[in-house]
């Protein structure tokens, strides 16, 4: 247990999901932004697109999730719930936003 | 064939919302009589939400092109253009965090601790997602049905 009473899983895998809803975000705004390069490797590396990227978010979740879940020799991250909950809640509406703002203005 | 693997989308997505909703009040009062309740909630979620994933990819990735043309081609662009393109890529987040769900129900949720408010929460961002998918959906499909009309 670590912080007030979060679990290093916990604690691991919601900065997981926090990073890597950022980092698809990001991710996303590249492969429409240079078709060419980026978004045309993501369509040469499975049948579409889209699945590239699911396969890379599901990927970077586990792997993110497990090493900030054994960081610090084991204990994980020290984090207060409610901050962990603001994380995801400004993850999910970062996305949104962002996601949603370029679709818009696009 | 396709239109019964489409429609089981939004199904399975509203199962995940009531499911969702019902595990966030189910967090409001943790004892030992729902704890095991919360567990098997939280799994059902997540579980929904991945089948319905995979169904939309699978439909999606294999029969979307004929109707994304039908869109393009109507009154409503906007329906692929932003609804459609807005709602695969905000999926991914509400996927991770439907994974996350288990995870975190299986911290101690016992009395007022910490990681029981925090799966309410997580349940509650999942259930509000999800609502945001369905509006979404109807929009996609209101896109297609206005595209297939005489205009």
């Amino acid at each position: 247990m670590n912080g007030k009473n979060l679990s290093a899983t916990t604690v691991g895998f919601g900065l997981s999901v926090v990073i890597t809803s950022v980092l698809s975000t990001i991710l996303m705004i590249i492969k429409e932004t240079h078709e060419e390069t980026v978004m045309a490797w993501m369509r040469k590396a499975t049948p579409h697109h889209w699945i590239t990227h699911g396969v890379i978010v599901v990927a970077l979740f586990v792997v993110l999730g497990l090493l900030l879940s054994k960081t610090g020799g084991g204990k994980g991250v020290e984090m207060k719930s409610s901050l962990l909950a603001g994380l995801l809640a400004a993850a999910a509406a970062l996305s949104f936003v962002a996601i949603s703002g370029f679709y818009l203005l696009e | 064939m396709s239109h019964l693997i489409l429609m089981l989308h939004p199904m399975l997505g509203m199962l995940a919302i009531l499911a969702a909703g019902w595990l966030f009040v189910e967090t409001r009062h943790v004892d030992a009589q729902n704890g095991q309740r919360i567990i098997s909630l939280s799994n059902v979620t997540a579980i929904l939400v991945w089948i319905s994933y995979i169904v939309a990819g699978y439909w999606y990735v294999v029969f979307y092109a004929p109707e994304k043309a039908v869109i393009l081609k109507g009154p409503w662009p906007f329906a692929h253009n932003y609804f459609m393109e807005t709602k695969e890529h905000v999926f991914f987040v509400l996927l991770l965090l439907a994974t996350y769900l288990p995870i975190a129900a299986r911290d101690d949720l016992t009395g007022k601790s910490p990681a029981r408010s925090l799966t309410g929460w997580v349940a509650c961002l999942v259930a509000l997602l999800g609502i945001m998918m369905e509006g979404y959906g109807a929009f996609i499909s209101m896109g297609v049905k206005l595209g297939a009309l005489p205009h």
